[in-house]
C-alpha cells in the first residue's frame, strides 16, 4: 500500500470538487438559510422601533389616557395581567396554546385629540395629517366602542403586523379592563385567577440539572441528526456517481496501471469524504455562531431560541460523519464499481438506504427515552450508530463506554466493509458489459 | 541476454472460462515486439497480468531478469485499449496527475508537460479541459501520459484502435523514435497489417495459447518461400483441394484471385500444372506470405 498514490488521488479527488461553483453554491445555500431564519426577524423587528406617531380621538373620554400608559409601558416581555389574561381566555377558546409571538420593540408616540367641530371635517383632516406626513396613523374611538369593540385605524401603511398587533392587544386590554370595572369586577384580581400554568421544563445531565428550552434542545438534536443522515447521503452518492465516471469514462484502467484498486479506492473515498469535512466545518461553525449565547440571536419561531451547541457534540459529530461516510460511501464505491449505468446503480444503491430507513423511525423513541434498552441497543447496531449515536448524544450525553463501544463496533464494520468493497471494486471496476447478479459479486469478493 | 519483459506459463481463468492458457513468450529490449490475435485471443487479459491489474491464476512474470516488483510499474508506460481522461480537468493537470501517479515531482512534470505541448503544437492548449478538446487531440493528450514518466518499456494495447489516420501515423513516429531512444515497445492489435510494418518481433495468440513467437524475418523465413498468388476463371475454392496447398485465402477485393500457401515440401511448378489441369488460370505469382496467411496456419496446426 503506497501512501503516496492514495494521497494523490485523494488531492485530485478533493480539489477538483472544491474547485466547482456547485460545491460553494450548495455550501454556503445552507448557512445562508439558517443565518436568513435567525437573524432577519430580529432585524425586521429592529426596525420596527422607529416609532408610530399616531393621533387619538376617542368619544369615549375614557380609552385613550390608559391606552397611551399602556403603549408606554413598552416592553412586553413583563406580561401584564390583562394580556395574561387574554392570553388565557384564547388559549381556553381556541383550545392550543398561543405561542408567544416574538417580541415587538414599536414604541408609539400618541397625541390625543379633542373631538371637535363636526366629525366628517375632523377625519378629513386627520387623513390630510397623514398625507403630509405629520402623523403616520389615527384611531378613532367611537362612543360605542365600549359595546362593539370597533376603532378605526387609519394610515398609510395599513400592513404593518406587529405594530398593528400591540395596538391592538393594547386596546383590547383597556377595553376589557374597561368592562370589567363597569360590570362591578376588580380586574387586577380576574387577572390574577385566570392566570396560566407554565411548566418549566429542565434538562437533568450529569454536571447538574439545568434549565433549557425542551422544544428548542429537541430541535437542535434534530437538526444535527438530519444534516448527519443527508450529508452521509449526499457524499456516499458522490462516490458512487464518481466510481462510475471513472468507469464510463475508461480513465480507471490507466489509473490503475500505476496505482493498486484498494489505493485508488481509498484515495477516492479519503478525497471525496475531504470534501465533506469541508462542508461541515463550514456548517458548523455557522451553527457554532448562530447559537452562541454572546450573539444572542434567537431562532424567531422558536420560543427561547435554541440552546448553545456545545463542542463536545461538535466533535462527536464530526467523528460519526467520518464513520458514517466510511461505512456507507465503501458500500457507494462497490456499487459504482459493479455497475455500468446511472439508473441500475441507483437502483442498487437504494438498497443502502434501507439501512438509514430504521434511525429514522427510531428517531423519536431515542428523543423521548435516550437510555431505554432498546435506545442503547440500537444505537450500538454498526449500520445505526452513526445517527443514533448522535442523537442520543445531543439529547442527553450517554455513558462513556456506550459511546466508545459504539465507536469501536462501528470502525470494525468500517474495516470489514472496506475489505469486502475492495474485492468488489478491484473485480467490478474492470468489468463491461451486463450487470452483475448479487451471486456474482458474492464471487468476487471470494476471488484471491 | 535477460528479456526486458518475460512470461513464463502464465494462466488466467475467471470461472470457468480460461482466458489465458500458458502464455510463455520473452521480449527483447530495444525492439517493437508485437503481441497479435483476434479479439478474444487473450491479449488483454495478458496485459492485465503484466501490468498487476489482474493477477496471474499461475505463472511468473519477469523484468529484466528479476521477478517483476510493483517499483517496477513505474517504468512502464501503458496506454490501455479501453482509454479516457477526466473530462472536467485540463489539460495540464491531468498529465500532472498521471505523472504524480508515478511518483514525479510537481516541477519536473510541469517542464516536460510543457515541451510536449510544445512538441504537438498545442502548447496554448494547456488551460483547455479535455472535453473541449477534438477526439483526436484527447488520444494525443492520452499518449504523453503514457510516456510523460519516461518509461522503458511502453505497452499499448490496441493502440491504433480509434485513430483517425492523421494520429496513426503520428503515433507510428512516436513508436519509432522511443525505438530510437532504446525503449522497448509491446503493443498488442489485431490488424496484421498494422504488426507487419512495425513489429521486429511477434507472438501469435490465439485461443489463450501463444501459437507463435519469434523475431517477424525468421518467421516469414520460416513460414514464407511457399506463398502464390493465383487469378483463375471461377471460385479459386476448388483450388483448396490440390495436394500440396496448405492454406488458401481468397482475397476480399477480387473473388477470382486467391492466395494460397504451399507445404514446405510441395513445389509451386507442380501445383501450378495441377492447377492448369483443373481450371483456366490466368495469373501465377509467387509472394512474400502476409502474417494473416501465417496466422491462420499457426493456429490451425496449433489446433491439432
Amino acid at each position: 500500500m503506497a501512501l503516496n498514490n492514495t494521497w494523490v488521488i485523494a488531492r485530485r479527488e478533493y480539489l477538483s470538487r472544491i474547485k466547482t461553483k456547485g460545491f460553494w453554491i450548495g455550501t454556503f445555500l445552507l448557512p445562508a438559510f439558517i443565518l436568513a431564519v435567525s437573524i432577519l426577524p430580529s432585524v425586521f423587528l429592529a426596525r420596527t422601533k422607529t416609532s408610530l406617531r399616531l393621533a387619538v380621538v376617542d368619544e369615549t373620554g375614557r380609552v385613550a389616557t390608559p391606552l397611551v400608559q399602556r403603549l408606554k409601558e413598552g416592553k412586553k416581555s413583563e406580561e401584564t395581567p390583562a394580556q395574561a389574561t387574554r392570553r388565557a381566555t384564547q388559549e381556553v377558546q381556541s383550545g392550543r396554546p398561543s405561542s408567544a409571538p416574538p417580541q415587538p420593540k414599536a414604541s408609539f408616540d400618541v397625541t390625543v385629540e379633542a373631538r371637535q367641530g363636526e366629525a366628517t371635517a375632523q377625519r378629513a383632516a386627520l387623513d390630510s395629517k397623514v398625507l403630509d406626513q405629520s402623523i403616520d396613523a389615527w384611531l378613532w374611538i367611537g362612543t360605542g366602542t365600549l359595546e362593539t369593540g370597533k376603532v378605526e385605524y387609519h394610515g398609510v401603511s395599513v400592513s404593518n403586523v406587529v405594530t398593528q398587533e400591540r395596538l391592538e392587544n393594547a386596546l383590547t386590554d383597556v377595553v376589557r379592563d374597561l368592562r370589567l370595572t363597569d360590570a362591578g369586577y376588580d380586574p387586577v384580581k380576574v387577572h390574577t385567577l385566570l392566570s396560566s400554568v407554565d411548566l418549566s421544563t429542565v434538562k437533568v445531565s450529569a454536571e447538574g440539572s439545568k434549565a433549557e428550552g425542551g422544544v428548542a434542545g429537541f430541535l437542535l438534536a434534530y437538526i444535527l441528526f438530519f444534516l448527519l443522515y443527508m450529508i452521509i447521503a449526499i457524499y456516499g452518492q458522490q462516490v458512487m456517481t464518481g466510481v462510475l465516471e471513472e468507469k464510463s469514462s475508461r480513465i480507471v484502467e490507466v489509473i490503475l496501471s500505476a496505482v493498486k484498486p484498494s489505493e485508488m479506492m481509498l484515495g477516492k473515498l479519503a478525497g471525496i469524504g475531504a470534501v465533506g469535512l469541508t462542508q461541515l466545518a463550514i456548517w458548523l461553525a455557522t451553527l457554532l455562531l448562530v447559537t452562541a449565547p454572546a450573539l444572542g440571536l434567537t431562532l424567531a419561531f422558536i420560543p427561547g431560541g435554541i440552546p448553545t451547541l456545545p463542542l463536545a457534540v461538535v466533535g462527536h459529530f464530526l467523528l460519526l460523519f467520518v464513520l458514517g461516510y466510511f461505512l456507507f460511501a465503501t458500500f457507494y464505491a462497490a456499487i459504482g464499481s459493479a455497475f455500468n449505468d446511472i439508473r441500475e446503480a441507483q437502483q442498487a444503491g437504494a438498497s443502502a438506504m434501507f439501512l438509514l430507513v430504521p434511525p429514522m423511525l427510531l428517531g423519536p423513541m431515542i428523543i423521548n427515552d435516550p437510555d431505554s434498552t432498546l435506545s442503547v441497543a440500537m444505537s450500538l447496531v454498526p449500520f445505526f450508530t452513526p445517527l443514533l449515536m448522535m442523537l442520543r448524544i445531543a439529547v442527553k450525553m450517554p455513558p462513556l463506554w456506550q459511546i466508545l463501544l459504539g465507536y469501536v463496533l462501528t470502525t470494525a464494520t468500517v474495516l470489514f466493509m472496506l475489505w469486502v468493497c475492495a474485492k468488489i471494486y478491484r473485480v467490478g471496476i474492470l468489468m463491461y458489459g451486463k450487470k452483475p447478479t448479487f451471486k456474482e459479486l458474492l464471487r468476487w469478493v471470494k476471488y484471491a | 541476454m535477460s528479456y526486458s519483459l518475460e512470461l513464463r506459463d502464465v494462466r488466467k481463468s475467471y470461472g470457468d472460462f480460461q482466458a489465458v492458457k500458458g502464455a510463455t513468450f520473452g521480449v527483447p529490449p530495444g525492439t517493437i515486439f508485437g503481441l497479435l490475435g483476434p479479439n478474444g485471443a487473450g491479449k488483454t487479459s495478458t496485459i492485465r497480468m503484466i501490468m498487476d491489474i489482474t493477477a496471474p491464476d499461475s505463472g511468473e512474470i519477469l523484468m529484466s531478469g528479476r521477478p517483476r516488483i510493483s517499483a517496477d510499474l513505474h517504468r512502464i508506460g501503458y496506454l490501455p485499449e479501453e482509454r479516457g481522461l477526466y473530462r472536467k480537468m485540463t489539460v495540464f493537470d491531468q498529465l500532472l496527475f498521471l505523472g504524480e501517479l508515478h511518483g514525479l515531482g510537481r516541477a519536473v512534470l510541469a517542464k516536460r508537460i510543457q515541451s510536449w505541448l510544445e512538441r504537438l503544437e498545442i502548447a496554448a492548449w494547456g488551460k483547455k479541459k479535455i472535453e473541449e478538446l477534438s477526439k483526436g487531440m484527447q488520444q494525443k493528450i492520452q499518449l504523453v501520459g503514457t510516456l510523460l514518466h519516461e518509461p522503458d518499456l511502453v505497452i499499448l494495447d490496441e493502440p491504433f484502435s480509434g485513430l483517425d489516420p492523421i494520429n496513426q501515423g503520428l503515433f507510428k513516429e512516436a513508436f519509432a523514435d522511443l525505438k530510437r531512444q532504446g525503449k522497448t515497445i509491446l503493443l498488442s492489435t489485431h490488424v496484421m497489417e498494422q504488426a507487419e510494418k512495425l513489429c521486429d518481433h511477434i507472438c501469435l495468440i490465439s485461443n489463450g495459447r501463444a501459437v507463435l513467437d519469434g523475431e517477424l524475418r525468421e518467421i516469414k523465413r520460416k513460414w514464407g518461400g511457399n506463398a502464390f498468388t493465383l487469378r483463375i476463371e471461377g471460385d479459386p475454392q476448388v483450388l483448396a483441394t490440390l495436394p500440396g496447398v496448405d492454406t488458401l485465402t481468397v482475397s476480399p477485393d477480387d473473388p477470382q484471385s486467391a492466395k494460397v500457401l504451399l507445404r514446405p515440401d510441395a513445389n509451386g511448378a507442380d501445383v501450378l500444372k495441377q492447377a492448369i489441369g483443373l481450371v483456366r488460370v490466368h495469373e501465377f505469382r509467387s509472394e512474400e506470405p502476409d502474417l494473416e496467411q501465417i496466422f491462420i496456419k499457426a493456429v490451425r496446426d496449433g489446433a491439432q
